[in-house]
């Protein structure tokens, strides 16, 4: 796909969309005004984003102070990325473009697949995944590489994607590129995470669905059998059936989650109230802060905090239908997916629904990387926003 | 242009169908998945991990209150806590082998516990591993310089407590002991376990998962509620006076199964001392001191060894007065007395024939004097303990009417003493002595029934205290730290039994017993005392010839006789001395606890002036006076003084200033350096004369101080003697010399009745 007949319909496209957008412009000056945005999803993000602040802060103290002997340390960088996010955010929806965006598809997918590769010699090793490189992951600038890329390739191939030949091969091989370095990692969150993601793309983009499900069987019982013969993963099925078959090491994550949302309640401890965050829980202003909001907030907390992100989705998916073309759509589907399937799946996770996994939920779970990415692509959804039809 | 857009229309037509479709998926299944695993975990199973949560969340440590204290009745510590603490250590928060070695190292080194052992510990999964209890202050703080100069978070102290009885192994067996969690288990820390051991506090904090207090803490404490104290009716003095001279009597007399002695004041019921040799430490119950048994002990191994020692340990721990029984033989000779002056049955001025044996239903039943005692009246009978005498009384009586006396008496149930473990003896059933004339007549001496100890002195004291049978108690009062009486005990009357006419006649009988009886060992110039000996056989406990060779004797004595306080009841189980009669073994071992318990008590003695006349003085101290003044100061103090050396001034007097000594006593003065004092074989004077004894020791050079009964009296010998003959003693000192009477003692005369059917 990386051949010059490629690069010349991406040209191609990017003319035709600056085209139109000068001729849009001119015939309705009013529509670049920042107002235009589409301002529920903007409260519901900032709204997140400030949850988010709160549940960082009420999550982290303690851990802070033991590990740091200062209790502020992780939401002072949480702060200051989330005002970065914030104005990341508020420069893509205002100077974004859809020329741009489609300029940046190349260069993205270059830089994704170069840091990927880079980060299997020179990253650093945590949880036993070799997934950081200079202080940021990879993985997580290729979630938006990959929506990007297949945004394109789907574009591209608009008319064969309910082909094999033409659909659903170079998609897929697309995928397993970004799949098989991210899985080279030992990232298995994140493996799963953009698989779904591109899956999801190609279900939206009009592939095949006989092949698409063929290939899903055939991948669910690839990886059945990988389990299968996996002592690992055998074991980690098995802590997940019962976590109090290690309730002091492999199970000791969900099992301690379970209890912070078990005591929880109906209307929790009260915010600030956690008990499972002195020491309990691992790092509990990261994947697991889901947990203490559950303790904190009860049944009642989550169930509006899951309302909130069910509300974002599907304003964000109101954005998608109602985006200026294919591109922008496919784009808007994509980061909506990833923000709703890494929800699901961190609350899923904490929860024990599926089996634990290292995924951190959007807008809530301390770090840098993640937390500017998701603000910048939401940036991306405001500023297509701006640019629906009418 | 218009082809591509609708193109574009059908395509995104597709494509929003498919968006929908999952948005629908999305939100419609996903989220709904989640949101009713949420509605499971948080509110569906919110009891379960809400308290499993707390479980683990929360430190729930209880404050051990301080156990009560144990006084004697004038506030002397018998018992008491002091506050000690419990190393441990949380092997989950080790933070590595080197950390774990060092504590194993120096908690050892400090403690003692084998470096081994805590090691072991160290490997634990979890948070609490007791290292040591009861760890005094001194060593608990050694600990906490370890813990912070190590930084060593695994290592923590909590308060505890450890009980010290102050005495050892006085009142062992009443006070009893606790176990290593605090629980009485024994005797009065048993009985009254649960006024003493007080409410456990709690201090509820939370911990974060390293089981430290956090920072940020939620706690709560419920204060421990401190356990009341005891104020024993026990007189630390009588009882130690008690123990004294039962401790010498087990040793003089070879007693092979313990001996026991009760102090109850006769008018209260109250225990003013009670005591079992040999006994054990308090404060380590579980030393066998017994070398016998200690050898005995390493022949065994592995859980014969483990049964061997429990076995030792519970006949060392059995409170003998209370627990075991006893046939009481001729002391209760007072009861059947009592019982037929107040059925009138007897007149005391009747006069009774003792052949030597009585004939009952067809059996001959001896009297212990083979010959008999031929005519005496009543007073006489008591006096000689004739057999025949009671015999006679026991049929006057009647068994009906035995079996009632011995009913309200409490000899058929236990006293209800506050102790536990209490028997309540064997007597014969209503039936069986109401038709049986055999056993009327054995039982009015005392034999072929069983009784407690503290049975039969609560129904002699009711013989003599003018006819009320007491509740026997040990505790007076319950008491708060603050001093408050919790409760108080008052002597409790069970009921009038015999009247107050009978019993002061019963009263002044026995003090004839002993001021002209079998029991005139017991008796002390200048006091009033009354008693009756005792020396029953162990019918129940024959040798490889089927005869029962296994004695008891024991004396039971009250003072004043005029006015009875208190009782005493002694009884020496399987004493192995050649003559073992109750008379003669046990009256003098009363006589030497009423010597000391009644000028404790107050009660001084009256002498007659031919008493007075006899009695010892102090040597006055003439050291460093001239030899000359000394001489006169000696002489005029009815001493015979002896100088040596040429000196001129008297450097050493043996015996030195203030010892008693016998009129013309011989006081040596010793005058020059090189002539001190020099040591002499003590000759052995036991069975001579006091005179005989007198002239013995003098010609040794030593000073005679007779005790036990008047030397002037007739058929009167040395017993013991202190030092023992062959000792080496300073010449000029004292020889203590025990003089008994040597006359006729009774004899048990069951064996007769089994000889006369």
């Amino acid at each position: 796909m990386n051949n010059p007949k490629a690069a010349g319909r991406l040209r191609k496209g990017g003319r035709s969309r600056e085209a139109k957008g000068g001729r849009s412009a001119e015939a309705r000056p009013a529509r670049m005004q920042m107002t235009d945005m589409d301002l529920p999803f903007f409260v519901l993000v900032m709204l997140l984003v400030s949850m988010g602040l709160v549940m960082v802060y009420s999550a982290s103290y303690a851990n802070a102070f033991y590990r740091f002997g200062d209790s502020y340390y992780f939401i002072r960088s949480q702060l200051m990325w989330a005002a970065l996010g914030t104005l990341v955010m508020l420069l893509t929806a205002r100077f974004l473009t859809d020329r741009l965006l489609r300029m940046a598809v190349l260069p993205t997918f270059v830089f994704s697949i170069a840091t990927l590769v880079l980060v299997l010699f020179i990253g650093t090793v945590k949880y036993g995944a070799k997934r950081w490189l200079f202080g940021f992951q990879p993985s997580e600038v290729a979630k938006f590489a990959v929506i990007l890329a297949m945004s394109w390739l789907i574009c591209r191939q608009q008319k064969k994607m309910n082909t094999l030949r033409e659909g659903i091969l170079p998609c897929g091989a697309l995928l397993v590129l970004f799949c098989g370095l991210i899985a080279l990692e030992r990232h298995v969150s994140a493996t799963v995470l953009v698989f779904a993601i591109g899956a999801v793309m190609m279900f939206v983009g009009g592939a095949h669905l006989g092949w698409m499900l063929g290939f899903g069987v055939t991948g669910v019982l690839g990886v059945a059998g990988i389990i299968l013969v996996s002592p690992h993963a055998m074991e980690r099925m098995k802590i997940w059936l019962d976590p109090f078959l290690d309730p002091l090491d492999a199970g000791f994550q969900t099992i301690q989650s379970l209890y912070a949302i078990g005591s929880g309640g109906l209307f929790g401890l009260g915010i600030g109230k956690s008990r499972q965050k002195y020491l309990y829980i691992p790092e509990p202003q990261n994947d697991f802060i889901f947990s203490i909001a559950c303790e904190e907030l009860g049944f009642v907390g989550a169930l509006l905090i899951i309302l909130l992100f069910v509300l974002l989705i599907w304003r964000g998916f109101t954005i998608a239908f109602k985006a200026p073309d294919r591109f922008s759509a496919l784009v808007s589907v994509g980061i909506m997916s990833q923000v709703a399937i890494q929800t699901i799946l961190n609350i899923g996770v904490v929860t024990n629904l599926v089996p634990n996994t290292g995924i951190s939920l959007p807008f809530f779970s301390a770090g840098g990387t993640s937390l500017i990415m998701l603000m910048f692509e939401m940036g991306i959804l405001l500023n297509i926003s701006r640019r629906t039809r009418r | 242009m218009s082809e591509q857009g609708r193109k574009n229309t059908a395509l995104a037509g597709t494509m929003q169908r498919r968006m929908m479709f999952l948005l629908a998926l999305l939100v419609g299944v996903c989220f709904l998945a989640i949101l009713a695993r949420l509605f499971q975990v948080q509110i569906l199973q919110h009891d379960y991990y809400q308290a499993k949560a707390i479980d683990q969340q929360v430190r729930d440590t209880t404050v051990a209150p301080r156990r009560g204290t144990i006084y004697d009745r004038n506030n002397i510590v018998l018992a008491m806590s002091a506050s000690t603490e419990t190393v441990y250590i949380a092997p989950k928060s080790i933070r590595n082998q080197e950390e774990a070695a060092l504590i194993a190292r120096e908690l050892s080194r400090i403690l003692g516990v084998s470096e081994e052992t805590i090691l072991k510990k160290t490997a634990a999964n979890n948070y609490y591993e007791i290292v040591k209890r009861q760890v005094t202050k001194e060593l608990a703080d050694e600990v906490r310089l370890l813990k912070k100069e190590h930084n060593l978070a695994a290592l923590a102290l909590a308060e505890d407590s450890k009980r010290y009885y102050p005495y050892g192994s006085f009142a062992s067996h009443i006070i009893g002991f606790t176990n290593i969690d605090g629980k009485g288990i024994e005797g009065i820390e048993s009985y009254y376990d649960d006024v003493l051991v007080g409410m456990p506090g709690r201090i509820i904090s939370a911990k974060n998962a390293k089981g430290t207090d956090m920072p940020f803490r939620y706690e709560q404490m419920i204060s421990a509620q401190h356990g009341y104290n005891l104020v024993l009716t026990l007189d630390e003095a009588v009882q130690h006076f008690i123990e004294k001279h039962l401790e010498n009597a087990v040793t003089e007399y070879n007693v092979q199964n313990r001996a026991t002695a009760i102090v109850m004041d006769v008018n209260t019921g109250a225990i003013l001392a009670m005591a079992t040799k040999p006994d054990f430490d308090l404060n380590d119950p579980r030393v066998i001191k017994d070398e016998a048994l200690l050898a005995e002990l390493a022949q065994l191994e592995g859980e014969e060894y483990d049964k061997r020692q429990m076995e030792i340990w519970q006949s060392m721990w059995r409170n003998k007065p209370i627990v075991d029984t006893y046939e009481p033989g001729s002391v209760f000779k007072i009861v059947t007395t009592s019982i037929a002056l107040e059925q009138g049955v007897v007149n005391p001025h009747e006069t009774f024939y003792c052949p030597g044996y009585k004939i009952v239903a067809g059996r001959r039943i001896s009297c212990w004097k083979a010959g008999g005692h031929g005519s005496q009246d009543l007073l006489k009978g008591l006096q000689n303990s004739c057999n025949p005498v009671f015999m006679e009384l026991g049929a006057r009586i009647g068994g009906a009417a035995f079996y009632q006396y011995a009913e309200a008496l409490g000899l058929r149930h236990k006293t209800g003493i506050d102790l536990y473990g209490e028997a309540a003896g064997i007597f014969h059933r209503q039936d069986v002595i109401s038709k049986g004339q055999v056993e009327v007549a054995v039982t009015a001496f005392g034999q072929t029934f069983k009784v407690t100890p503290i049975q039969m002195i609560t129904a002699i004291s009711a013989c003599v205290n003018g006819g009320k049978l007491m509740q026997p108690y040990l505790v007076s009062k319950i008491v708060d730290d603050e001093g408050n009486v919790i409760k108080d005990f008052e002597p409790v009357v069970k009921r009038q039994v015999i009247s107050e006419e009978t019993s002061n006649k019963v009263a002044s009988m026995l003090e004839a017993v002993v001021a002209n009886g079998t029991g005139r060992n017991a008796y002390i110039k200048g006091y009033r005392i009354g008693g009756k000996t005792g020396t029953s056989e162990k019918i129940d406990e024959k040798n490889e010839q089927g005869v029962a060779d296994k004695r008891i004797s024991s004396f039971c004595g009250f003072a004043p006789a005029d006015n009875p306080q208190i009782a005493i009841l002694m009884i020496l189980d399987e004493p192995q001395v050649g003559q073992v009669t109750g008379g003669l073994i046990a009256a003098p071992v009363v006589r030497k606890m009423f010597e000391d318990i009644l000028p404790y008590l107050g009660l001084m003695p009256q002498y007659t002036e031919e008493e007075l006349a006899s009695l010892e003085k102090s040597v006055p101290d003439v050291t460093a006076l001239p030899v000359e003044k000394a001489r006169a100061t000696l002489r005029e103090a009815g001493f015979t003084p002896q100088v040596v050396g040429q000196g001129t001034e008297v450097l050493e007097q043996v015996p030195r200033a203030a010892l008693k000594l016998a009129k013309g006593g011989k006081v040596l003065l010793y005058t020059e350096l090189e002539e001190t004092s020099y040591s002499a074989e003590v000759p052995d004077v036991r069975g001579l004369s006091a005179e005989a004894a007198g002239e013995k020791l003098s010609r040794a050079g030593f000073n005679l101080r007779a005790t036990g009964k008047d030397i002037t009296e007739q058929n009167v010998t040395a017993g013991m003697q202190f030092p023992a003959a062959g000792d080496m003693a300073v010449v000029g000192s004292v020889v203590e010399v025990e003089f008994i009477h040597e006359a006729e003692s009774e004899w048990v005369a069951v064996s007769g009745v089994e000889n006369a059917g």
